[in-house]
């Protein structure tokens, strides 16, 4: 990978790398930005030249027919793509603006900054509670069993979970529906106090109601968080986040308000998808 | 409909082929050990003649020293010649006498060492006591030897058999839970051979190899699953010669302990400190495979899941992977383990088949194994060591049942923990 850059200062004019992409990828008040991101798995090019701001603060949803590289694309942002060999990411992704595809960047901190809530459920093999306290036991967060208990109730209770689950703490996170396991998980990412919450489809495997309860999650979570959301469900897109980024084929095809994007898309692409002409 | 007909008697079919696969598995295991048991359980008793021993002073200790030292030299084979003479007075005969001495085991002149070292005011009184019979006596005693064959076929000729008869209608012979075999080694006499010095010889042989390959082992299979990198020559070399050092034949690995351990190292032959360490070469693949499959099979998703809230690659590994892996990874080590205790051949090769009487002390002392013990004792025609090889594949099966059920328990326990 290139690292022309440690970090991003406002000499830089940033501002005017080159794209393709129609709309506004840039924002007032940016925590990440990345620039000219191409990721190899191999041989094979999965992401191509994609640039774009994520502001403070907001929802980004990434939409994109399957196999387009959205997943691929959230990964780069908390480097979890490092974990797969034959994958090489180039580029520079500021984050905060310091670089972290850069050799000196604590991935254990980073991944500690910017959480990560998976497709399916992935709680632990572990009690509810040792789910939640796993975090920030390893980061150290807590002096005593008394601020670990408190960071793990609050945890759980922002993720709208504690209610139900107060009572068997000690029981095992798997034992939980597969809503609950999703809110477990999404209080396990908050409870080491990240700046940018990644999910990867969060809801594909839940039911209506508890696909609900966790986008209101996500709507009051947003109040102290960067959330990027990779969505098949249009609706969903479209209720929880404020920007939405249009995938297509390893590159990002149109970058705008959720607003503009599903009523007035600039790109043939876009419109054909939301349209539900292929996808 | 045809279709579905013939799918549910393929079905049948291959519900049968099943149950007749079950069958035949089970009626031969129940075959080996009916003929097993049937054959050994009379070596878990033994034949004792009583005697009533007068404990002279004048044989014992004619100078009044009550002295160990003085007294342990004296003759106790004596007494129990004496003792024996008191119940057949009629045998006068030089020749006949030394018969007779012959239904009692060498091992009385001990027993009754023994009994003087731990009371040495017995000296003068007398006292009944058990003393082992010798084991043609013990093989009649028990009908291996049958009565009612000619003279010239039986190994207890006609006067001896008429002394047991008697013996027996005084109600001076009988037989007893057999303790010898626990707490004796190996002896030329059946009567007088244990399986102790070999049942720890395979402990301690055990111990090494289980002290050696299992953090080896577990080691080896997290690093080559959870850290290696996956596109490297040099641990696809590793892999491969892995799986081959799995198919190798143990003796092989018997040659290299010879070469390496003995003759390069100078370590001493026939111990178990060297069986074991060969014995963990040999079990090492047969860990790390398994191992690794358990590895293997543990989600990813949770390895993800605690990189994802920050946990670093070790953590994520020995915090999450390792445990949930740890049940396989024990059932994987305690078959290699029953491998390890029930292989001779490369034991046969370091030495550790030679005959040996005493009890190992020390992990260098030298030893045989339960492997071996069998195998040299089913390659010894005297009658008496036959039940005595099925009494000790017993203890070798025992010893396994009890190793099989630890690692059945463990595995619940640490699922139970898991989940
Ligand atoms: N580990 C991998 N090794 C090789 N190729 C991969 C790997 N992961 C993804 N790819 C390829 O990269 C491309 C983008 O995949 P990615 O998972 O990012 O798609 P996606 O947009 O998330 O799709 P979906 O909506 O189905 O989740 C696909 O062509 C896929 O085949
Ligand atoms: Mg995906």
């Amino acid at each position: 990978m290139s690292n022309k850059k440690d970090s991003i200062t406002n000499d830089d004019n940033f501002k005017n790398f080159t794209s393709s992409t129609v709309g506004d990828i840039h924002v007032e008040d940016p925590r990440i930005i990345a620039k000219n991101i191409n990721v190899y798995y191999g041989e094979k090019i999965a992401i191509n030249n994609v640039s774009i701001d994520i502001g403070k603060n907001e929802v980004l949803a990434m939409i994109g027919p399957s196999g387009c590289g959205k997943s691929t694309f959230l990964r780069c942002l908390n480097r979890m793509n490092d974990t797969i060999d034959s994958c090489k990411v180039e580029g520079e992704l500021y984050l905060d603006n310091k670089n972290i595809y850069n050799k000196k960047t604590d991935v254990v901190t980073l991944r500690a900054k910017v959480g990560m809530v998976f497709q399916k459920p992935n709680p632990f093999p572990k009690s509810i509670y040792e789910n939640v306290a796993y975090g920030p036991k390893i980061h150290g967060m807590a002096k005593n069993k008394i601020e670990l208990d408190e960071i793990v109730v609050n945890s759980l209770e922002r993720a709208g979970l504690f209610e139900e689950v107060k009572d068997r703490l000690d029981s095992p996170g798997t034992s939980l529906s597969g809503g609950q396991q999703q809110r477990l998980c999404i209080a396990r990412t908050i409870a080491v106090s990240p700046e940018v919450i990644l999910m990867d489809e969060p809801c594909s495997a839940l039911d209506p109601i508890a696909t609900a309860k966790v986008e209101e999650l996500i709507y009051e979570l947003k109040e102290n968080f960067t959330i990027v959301i990779v969505t098949h469900a249009m609706q969903q897109a479209a209720r929880v986040s404020q920007r939405t980024a249009y995938f297509h084929l390893g590159s990002l095809v149109e970058v705008g308000t959720t607003e503009k994007i599903f009523t007035t898309p600039q790109d043939k692409l876009t419109e054909s998808y939301i349209t539900g002409r292929f996808g | 409909m045809n279709n579905l007909k013939s799918r549910l008697a393929k079905e049948k079919r291959f519900e049968l082929y099943g149950f007749i696969s079950v069958f035949l598995a089970l009626s031969l295991l129940s075959l080996l050990f009916i003929s097993i048991f049937s054959q050994g359980y009379t070596a878990f008793e033994e034949t004792r003649i009583q005697l009533k021993i007068n404990f002279e002073q004048d044989i014992l200790d004619p100078g009044h020293t009550k002295d160990w030292s003085v007294i342990k030299k004296s003759n106790f084979n004596l007494l129990v010649k004496n003792s024996l003479s008191e119940i057949f007075p009629d045998t006068t005969k030089r020749k006949q006498k030394k018969k007779l001495f012959k239904l009692i085991s060498s091992s009385a002149e001990y027993q009754l060492r023994n009994e003087v070292k731990n009371n040495l005011n017995i000296i003068g009184t007398s006292k009944k006591l058990w003393v082992l019979a010798d084991d043609d006596v013990d093989m009649l005693i028990k009908g291996h030897i049958k009565r009612n064959l000619p003279e010239d076929e039986r190994r207890i000729d006609n006067k001896e058999l008429e002394w047991i008869v008697t013996l027996e209608s005084k109600k001076y012979i009988d037989k007893f839970f057999n303790k010898t075999l626990f707490t004796n080694g190996d002896s030329a006499e059946p009567e007088q051979s244990g399986v102790l010095g070999a049942l720890i010889g395979s402990l301690f042989a055990l111990t090494i190899t289980l002290a050696l390959s299992f953090p080896i082992g577990v080691a080896t299979a997290v690093y080559l699953e959870e850290f290696a990198s996956k596109n490297n020559k040099f641990i696809d070399f590793i892999e491969v010669n892995i799986n081959n050092l799995a198919a190798v034949p143990s003796i092989i690995f018997g040659l290299l302990g010879l070469a390496i351990f003995l003759n390069f190292f100078g370590m001493p032959r026939s111990a178990p400190l060297v069986g074991g360490m060969v014995l963990a070469v040999m079990t090492l693949p047969r860990i790390i495979i398994p191992s690794r499959a358990a590895l293997k099979s543990v989600p990813p998703s949770i390895k993800e899941g605690a990189l994802g809230v920050g946990a670093s690659n070790v953590q994520a590994v020995f915090h999450h992977v390792v445990p949930v892996a740890l049940p396989g990874m024990l059932t994987g080590t305690i078959i290699g383990m029953a491998q390890a205790l029930g292989e001779s051949a490369p034991l046969l090769i370091i030495g550790m088949v030679a005959f040996i009487v005493d009890i190992p002390q020390s992990m260098t002392d030298p030893s045989t194994a339960l492997p071996i013990q069998i195998y040299l004792w089913a390659d010894t025609p005297e009658r008496g060591f036959v039940e005595r090889t099925s009494a000790a594949i017993m203890v070798l099966l025992l010893f396994l049942i009890v190793m099989n059920s630890l690692a059945v328990y463990l595995r619940k326990k640490f699922e139970k923990d898991i989940n």
